[in-house]
């Protein structure tokens, strides 16, 4: 039989036994391919109103944390399918193959499989890319008609990208196989399983594990600020390492000390099940602690685009207070004309008017040299709050306080202002609180403005330009555009008063990116949580063939297969909800972190996902468990 | 005494029919209780299939097997795994302990299995322990223990939970001369002692000669039995007399 059909022989014969793995991988390419399309596809010309640059940079940076994770992804695939190779590698020898001989015949075989797997996530990539778009359009709330299109860029690039980082995979392993000695590769795995640690390292792992993960959560909870975004960088460092090192260090320990506590051990299927997680955690904490990583990504990617989202929606909320906004530099516009003016083709939900300060720039001694700063008095915006139906809970300031109003970004890097006073010339006011309300509306957005007691108001007014702000929220925004050709001729209707008007039509399309973005965190929520799950279900898959023959033995001695059913279940239970439970833990920090940074609560994001990875990991929990059984018991 | 094993007409052909092979052709013997029987053959006698056999591992073609008092040939798997669990022990020629556990948790592994509290389980394998000289090994994992040890530490896992009966398939097999005189020592003892009844198969006169009985088996029937009369010595003497008279163990 020649090598090319020993390849094939064996290349059939890992599609059945890897299929999940292959599945993944697949699915891979068929995310990475339709991430590509959605950029270079004509298909979604229909976004180009929708500020489709941003769209593009932010599905090319997905696609360079996806590319990221792929690199390691197929790492870990071709490495299962090496391991393999190794273990059959006496079997080869026998037939006469040498070393360099059964490094091609892994190289062709995982060649093989890299294509079948690319090739399928293209296929499939292609022929739902519609389906995918409308997916994608659908979870960003966008309407619009798609049209089918491939082009052949997102084909090569998906492609080459994968078959580049095969390839060199591949010829990695290749490199291994021709370099090692037939006898390392034979007993070299089996030598590393036996052997036992020495007190003092599994110490130092112990501590040094727990307290660098500790630190690692310190520093999450610390993240928040833009001087402490360094914080956020050395957590995911600490966090990082402290898993692995608790995977490789505290976990195994404290599992053999359960062996080492007979009274606990001798009970009924633990014997079996404890000694062999002592025994195989040895082997599997480096994936162990992959899956956990990989989780807590997932977690925090979908914690991010719903953070995003929370903000955004937040922030379309806080502009749409009114629809419309009128700027007048005089007290005398006649406000009746402009109600029937709107009122002929929209309803008016409820409307106010105010004035508004404006006091020139040097008078304010603040870190922002460019924004326009003014006051309010409180009764006017007590009785604008009450006429929009606003919250407004606040007790008049005294003469030597403030209530400064702010407004909602999408995100900052800059610190909020925290500053306990605010000084106007040489006059100093405390700052009792600060709320983000749009009591201005949309105008709150581009100029800074206190609420002061009404005598201060009246003393600074010499000292400024007043205006007055009208403001109406219609019924149906929807309909908005039938009132805009008036409110744009206010103007020319009153020219001795009226400035400018601010119109908030529905949600602008150019920030429709931000939803794009969401979906895209979703699909790579759900790529990351299928890798995890696969993985592990891949690792128990070859610790099956392995057990085999110990199961054998416990067969032949007698021991039930419900026993025996017990313990594989008590085992795999372990394998994926210890993985789970760190990374539950760890993901409330992460999250946590994010809130702050985000300043967003997210607690409810933190359940979602984790719930959501308990309901899959527990599908292929009970499916790892079926399948397990029937190899090692039947 | 009483009887722990009765066998009647035993018969077991493999192949399709009108294709068989007869390798058992109708073996019948007793077994009592305290009892410490070999049974010995050439290749192809028939011995690893007479154990399967009678350690329900494998169904007859044809005969009856009661084992302390219910016919097994008729009962299930579920039965026959409950069986296996409570009346029967087993030592193989290849140890089969578990790599992954200790020789304490070896031998602890079927007591702990069946439910036993844990501190019944602890003072049955000291017990053990001390029957088979494995104080200062219980700690150490099977690569770490000489074969002889092994094989010890097997027995002993056999034997804790107290079996009605003991099938032991070429024992010292795999042991030098020493570990196998250590070893057979040990199940002499522990019969002696009234903790076990054993029947063991093996083609070494020398590891026959441990027991009270030795039964040998040729082209699938019992062809003669010997009795020990005397020591050990002389009954080894008997042994290879006896097999030289029927032309030898490997001819």
């Amino acid at each position: 039989m020649s090598l090319f059909r020993l390849a094939c022989s064996n290349f059939k014969r890992s599609i059945r036994e890897y299929a999940s793995l292959i599945i993944s991988l697949a699915f891979s390419v068929f995310i990475f391919f339709n991430f590509q399309n959605v950029v270079y596809s004509d298909s979604m010309d229909v976004l180009k109103n929708m500020k489709k640059s941003y769209i593009d940079m932010i599905v090319q940076a997905a696609s360079v944390v996806f590319g990221v994770f792929l690199f390691f992804f197929i790492w870990y695939a071709t490495n299962i399918f090496l391991n393999q190779r190794k273990k059959e590698i006496g079997i080869y020898t026998f037939m006469g193959l040498d070393n360099t001989k059964i490094g091609r015949l892994y190289a062709l075989e995982a060649l093989f499989i890299s294509i079948f797997s690319v090739v399928s996530g293209l296929l499939t990539g292609i022929g739902f890319s519609k389906l995918f778009q409308m997916l994608l359009f659908k979870l960003s709330d966008i309407q619009a008609d798609i049209q089918f299109s491939v082009s052949l860029r997102p084909i090569f690039i998906t492609a080459v990208l994968f078959l580049s980082i095969f390839g060199l995979m591949i010829w990695k392993g290749y490199r291994t196989i021709v370099k090692s000695s037939v006898l390392q590769l034979l007993s070299g795995a089996r030598q590393k399983e036996m052997k036992h640690e020495a007190a003092a390292l599994t110490a130092v792992k112990v501590c040094v594990g727990i307290g660098v993960l500790a630190a690692g959560y310190v520093c999450a909870l610390s993240t928040g600020r833009l001087s402490s975004l360094n914080y956020g960088v050395a957590a995911v460092v600490l966090v990082i390492a402290g898993t692995y090192l608790l995977f490789g260090g505290a976990i195994p320990w404290f599992i053999r000390r359960l062996t080492k506590n007979k009274r606990f051990l001798y009970q009924k299927e633990r014997n079996l099940w404890v000694n062999n997680l002592a025994y195989r955690i040895r082997q599997n904490y480096r994936t162990y602690a992959m899956v956990t990583i990989l989780m807590i990504c997932s977690v925090t990617v979908l914690g991010t685009a719903i953070a995003l989202r929370q903000r955004y929606e937040k922030m379309i909320h806080f502009q749409e207070t009114y629809t419309f906004q009128v700027l007048a530099q005089k007290d005398d516009v006649d406000e009746g004309q402009i109600s029937a003016g709107i009122e002929k083709d929209n309803k008016i939900r409820y409307k106010n008017h105010l004035s508004y300060l404006g006091l020139n720039a040097e008078m304010f001694h603040t870190r922002f040299e460019n924004t326009v700063y003014g006051l309010v008095s409180y009764s006017q915006i007590k009785q604008a709050a009450e006429d929009a139906g606003l919250k407004f809970d606040y007790a008049e300031p005294a003469k030597d306080e403030a209530i400064e109003l702010t407004h909602i970004i999408l995100m900052s890097l800059v610190d909020e202002n925290e500053e306990e006073y605010m000084h106007i010339g040489e006059d100093t006011y405390k700052i009792t609180a600060r709320d983000s309300t749009a009591y201005l509306g949309d105008l709150q957005n581009s100029m800074g403005a206190y609420i002061v007691n009404d005598d201060v108001y009246e003393t600074y007014k010499p000292f400024g330009q007043e205006m007055y702000l009208y403001n109406y929220k219609i019924e149906d925004s929807e309909s908005a555009g039938a009132s805009v050709p008036f409110v744009k001729s206010l103007r020319e209707l009153q020219p001795e008063s009226i400035v400018g008007c601010n119109m908030v039509l529905p949600e602008n399309a150019e920030d429709t990116w931000i939803k794009i973005l969401y979906s895209l965190c979703i699909f790579m929520f759900v790529t990351f949580l299928l890798a995890s799950g696969s993985i592990i279900f891949i690792k128990l898959n070859n610790d099956a063939y392995e057990d085999r023959e110990r199961y054998g033995i416990l067969k032949k001695m007698g021991i039930s297969a419900y026993s025996l059913g017990r313990a594989v279940k008590q085992e795999i239970r372990f394998t994926y909800y210890c993985p789970f439970v760190l990374m539950t833990v760890t993901s409330w920090f992460a999250i946590k972190a994010l809130g702050n940074v985000m300043k967003e609560e997210l607690f409810l994001v933190n359940i979602y996902s984790a719930a959501a990875i308990l309901a899959v990991f527990t599908l292929i929990y009970m499916i790892s468990v079926k399948v397990f059984k029937k190899k090692v018991l039947d | 005494m009483k009887k722990i094993l009765e066998i009647k007409d035993l018969i077991k052909s493999f192949g399709r029919k009108g294709y068989e092979s007869r390798v058992l052709r109708g073996i019948s013997m007793d077994i009592y209780e305290k009892d410490f029987i070999a049974i010995m053959g050439p290749s192809g006698a028939g011995k690893s299939t007479l154990l399967n056999l009678l350690s329900t591992l494998d169904k007859p073609t044809g005969g009856q097997i009661v084992l302390d008092g219910e016919d097994v040939t008729k009962a299930g798997n579920k039965r026959l795994s409950l069986i296996r669990r409570d009346k029967i022990g087993f030592i193989f020629q290849d140890y089969n302990l578990l790599d992954n556990m200790t020789l304490q948790d070896n031998i602890a592994l079927p007591l702990s299995l069946n439910g036993e509290k844990s501190q019944v389980v602890l003072e049955k394998v000291r017990h053990m322990s001390r029957l088979f000289q494995l104080e200062a090994h219980l700690n150490k994992y099977p690569y770490q223990l000489s074969g002889g040890q092994k094989q010890r530490g097997a027995s002993a896992r056999a034997l804790i939970t107290e079996p009605k009966i003991i099938f032991a398939d070429e024992p010292t097999g795999a042991l030098d001369s020493r570990s196998s005189r250590e070893l057979l020592s040990s199940l002499r003892t522990a019969n002696d002692s009234g903790q076990a009844t054993i029947l063991m198969v093996t083609h070494d006169a020398y590891t026959a000669s441990y027991a009270k009985q030795v039964y040998f088996l040729a082209d699938g029937l019992i062809q003669c039995r010997l009795n020990k009369k005397g020591d050990r010595k002389q009954f080894y003497e008997e042994i290879l007399e006896l097999l030289v008279s029927m032309g030898g163990v490997g001819e």
